[in-house]
């Protein structure tokens, strides 16, 4: 209810006394509006206080998840991490990730984004404390689709509930909860809920992560308003700072620990006398009930215990791991686009020349691709270029080679039929075609009306020169990444994806080393603007756009999945005695899979024969 | 003329007769919490090496009491860890429930401790010092301060958290291997209530000042998960828990 106007009569006229005398005006309390929000003034310098959890903040020992709810594949995953991997090239410039920056010892300052025009709160931006300024938007938008690209800062929008700011955080890059390799994955999401008491602020953190976590991690933190510190200003870095601090390590090599190699994380249990079971932290040791098991002395303290044979982790499923259930298209970078949800990934660039298409789904929605395609360009599609020979991504070669048209300049004997021109590696019209008098996998209108030899070819169109780049012996024996120059972005087909282990097709000459080598080849080409994010786009086969840091992240599982297998082959396991041995655990949640066309153990299988063949 | 009329006073609506504190409680603290204990793990769940004080900001004065401490003689260190300036730091349960329209009660299953938070800001401390000391309670409120005396911006008063400041302590230990707080000591705490993926939490935010031991105040926050129940209420008396060795 608007309280009542407190209103003043004052006499200007000229005979008036008060014309004498000095003018002392009262205004009239104006009734205005209640604002649409009601909120505490959060902003100003914060500086943080350690008086706890000092040794998870200031330096944290190697194998110490106290306090974390880590389920087992969190706690695999965080005892194979080597920090060596902080020093090489591709992760000298990571900033602190949200699920972590605001444990940093410094200062944050939190500054309000005030609408020029209206006056209104827009957003609130957060700074400091080692990590990417975070913008927290207060107007009301909707978080980006499930295909976005996720930065270290990821996505935040607020509310005001009672005193508190609540903070909701999405698209978050893969991370960490702690400095000593406790991860969290990219699916992982945060709540945040800040509150001030006087000059104290305490956030409270919620951190959900069903990939790694047993239950949604809560931590609060504690800042008192500060009138002398600042919040630190990092500067820049970018490329050129990266510097080689792991001489001698091969290109490629990433630093791991293998299964059962497990001493480093000896010393924090033996130096702290914090049981190793305990160690490994788990939503159970977190409540008051494991007092008395600690009592009990009744632990599991072996270094490295063994993974249970069977069946591997639940994978988790979320729209952000998953093909998207309609066509969608994003935009990505200057002039190409993301066209999701008609099999494979498409990539469309368009341009005063016409369209040019990577790949072209399964075939099964192309009304529907057609239509997205005509929202972006009016033009004719004069090109089609295919990463692979897989049905969902050269599907609707037919159709949209036959809705296109010859490029202008080229002559109709180039080609032997009328429409876009199709372009992909020979390997590719080798496993389309067939020869004369069999059946072929596909039919002639789907084929690519050129089969490019050798390892390299180029085109140029709509103002941007276009690389691609045989991919030998990788998914399979015919992959091409390409490389939109001007734009920026890398099309990668089926090397690097974002909703699986990498699909092997070893009949096709496909293969573990091969896939490695690709994901290498795409790290070379990426350049990342700052802080290892942004410049190079990266359009994956399946999934969510990406650039190099996802692509590192990816490369790196894979390698470590190929360095174990390789140890176990050494050792002379058989295949069935390497899968018991569960290689890939910590990893299956995100990209594994029980069931479909591409299984976990189907991945194992092509990694070990891979690894086991003569070549 | 500039005229504007005055009608506030034809207008405002009779004084209501003030809400006791149990029925202007802004957020309902009641029922059944657990420590959910994700920070300070070894500080916490085990009894911390002697002479570890990791984090606590002691003077000179608070380290050599606490370098005085003698884990053999755990056992007889009693109830000093569970008074009111460590006790929210304890693994375990409590309830809270009101004992009166201006009582907020507080046990522990920890320590079988009972705090009361009293709203009745005439209530008086015990003579003589106890582990739970004195607690003065209110709904912390948030005022406009400066202005032209009335507010320009026509907000609802704003209420914040449970506010509590604690004195006339006995002297006990901010952490089980003797890190020592004085009788001079008062804590203040912001008890606050949020609620998280279907879940209701209790926060709790204490700043310990004692100029005897601490060099400046030693601030902590400690959550808490609301349970359906007490059914896993476990009873225990102040005790020494498992040490962390060598």
């Amino acid at each position: 209810m608007l309280p009542p106007a407190f209103l003043f009569a004052i006499d200007l006229s000229p005979t008036s006394a008060m014309r004498q005398a000095p003018l002392t005006v009262v205004f009239t309390a104006l009734v205005l509006a209640v604002p649409a929000f009601a909120q505490i003034d959060l902003s100003g310098e914060w500086a943080g206080t350690f008086h706890e959890d000092l040794q998870h903040r200031g330096g944290v020992r190697l194998g110490d998840y106290t306090g974390l709810p880590l389920n087992e594949a969190g706690w695999r995953k965080g005892q194979s991490w080597d920090e060596d991997a902080r020093a090489t090239l591709e992760r000298q410039c990571i900033p602190h990730v949200a699920t972590y920056a605001m444990r940093g010892p410094a200062t944050i300052r939190f500054i309000k984004v005030i609408d020029p025009v209206s006056g209104e709160l827009q957003a609130y931006r957060l700074d400091g404390s080692y990590g990417r300024p975070r913008t927290i938007w207060m107007d009301g938008r909707a978080h980006p689709s499930d295909l976005a690209p996720h930065t270290w800062a990821g996505f935040s929008t607020g509310t005001w509930e009672r005193n508190t700011l609540v903070v909701s955080t999405t698209h978050i890059k893969t991370g960490w909860l702690l400095r000593n390799g406790a991860p969290t994955s990219d699916l992982a999401t945060m709540r945040e809920y800040f509150t001030r008491y006087d000059d104290y602020l305490v956030l409270a953190t919620f951190i959900d992560d069903p990939v790694y976590l047993d239950e949604p991690f809560i931590r609060t933190t504690n800042f008192v308003l500060s009138l002398t510190t600042e919040a630190n200003a990092w500067g820049n870095c970018g490329p050129a700072q990266i510097i080689d601090e792991l001489g001698g390590r091969a290109k490629g090599s990433v630093p791991h620990y293998l299964p059962g190699q497990t001493d480093h994380i000896k010393e924090f249990a033996t130096k702290s006398g914090v049981p190793v079971e305990a160690a490994r932290g788990g939503a159970a040791t977190t409540y008051p009930e494991y007092m008395a098991k600690l009592q009990s002395g009744n632990l599991d303290n072996r270094l490295f215990p063994e993974p249970a044979p069977g069946k591997s982790l639940p994978r988790v499923v979320s729209p952000q791991s998953s093909e998207p259930s309609d066509v969608v298209v994003l935009p990505v970078q200057e002039n190409v686009y993301l066209l999701a949800g008609a099999g494979g990934n498409m990539a469309v660039q368009i341009g005063p020349d016409g369209v040019l298409l990577v790949d072209t789904g399964a075939g099964k929605v192309t009304d529907k691709v057609i239509s997205a395609i005509r929202k972006l360009s009016d033009k004719p599609i004069r090109f089609i270029l295919n990463t692979n020979a897989d049905l969902d991504h050269m599907g609707g070669n037919e159709r949209l080679a036959a809705a296109g048209s010859l490029s202008g300049g080229g002559r109709a004997s180039d080609t032997p039929r009328p429409g876009a021109l199709v372009i992909a590696h020979e390997a590719v019209l080798k496993a389309v075609s067939a020869p004369t008098g069999k059946q072929s996998a596909m039919p002639f209108g789907a084929w690519p009306t050129e089969g490019y030899p050798g390892d390299y070819k180029e085109v140029f169109f709509d103002g941007e020169a276009i690389q691609l780049f045989h991919q030998p012996a990788a998914h399979t024996d015919g992959d091409s990444l390409v490389f939109f120059r001007r734009s920026d972005v890398i099309v990668t087909g089926d090397i690097f994806v974002t909703t699986s282990y990498p699909v092997i097709d070893v009949s096709r000459g496909g293969s573990i080393n091969g896939v490695i080598a690709g994901l290498n080849h795409i790290i070379e080409i990426t350049i990342p603007k700052d802080w290892q994010e942004g410049g190079t786009m990266v359009i994956p086969g399946h999934g969510r756009i990406a650039d190099e840091a996802d692509v590192v992240e990816y490369r790196d599982m894979v390698t470590i999945i190929r360095d174990r297998v390789q140890s176990m082959i050494k050792k002379g396991m058989t295949l069935d005695q390497v899968k018991a041995a569960r290689p890939t655990l910590e990893y299956d949640p995100r990209y594994g899979s029980e069931s479909g066309p591409w299984t976990t153990a189907m991945f194992i299988e092509a990694v070990y024969s891979g690894l086991s063949e003569k070549r | 003329m500039l005229v504007v009329a005055a009608n506030a006073a034809a207008q405002a609506p009779p004084p209501k007769a003030p809400q006791t504190p149990r029925a202007a409680a802004p957020f309902d603290v009641t029922g059944n919490w657990v420590s959910v204990v994700t920070e300070d793990w070894r500080w916490r769940m085990l009894t911390p090496k002697k002479g570890d004080y990791t984090s606590v900001p002691l003077n000179p004065e608070g380290k050599k009491v606490a370098d005085t401490w003698d884990p053999a003689k755990a056992a007889s260190d009693g109830c000093k860890a569970y008074g009111a300036a460590g006790v929210m730091r304890e693994p375990g349960r409590f309830r809270i429930a009101w004992e009166d329209d201006t009582t907020l009660r507080i046990d522990t299953d920890a320590g079988l401790q009972t705090r009361r938070l009293h709203f009745d800001k005439t209530s008086k401390p015990q003579p003589e010092r106890t582990w739970q000391g004195h607690s003065l309670a209110e709904w912390e409120p948030i005022l406009q301060r400066g202005g032209l005396g009335v507010s320009l911006q026509i907000a609802p008063p704003k209420v914040g958290a449970l506010k509590v400041i604690t004195t006339n302590l006995r002297a006990g230990y901010l952490r089980t291997n003797g890190v020592p707080y004085s009788e001079n000591t008062v804590v203040t705490e912001y008890f606050d209530r949020l609620s998280a993926y279907g879940t209701d939490w209790l926060t709790v935010l204490t700043i310990v000042e004692d100029p005897r031991y601490l060099d400046q105040p030693f601030i902590t926050s400690t959550h808490f998960k609301r349970e359906p129940d007490g059914s896993k209420w476990m009873p225990r008396p102040c005790e020494a828990r498992s040490a962390q060795s060598n």
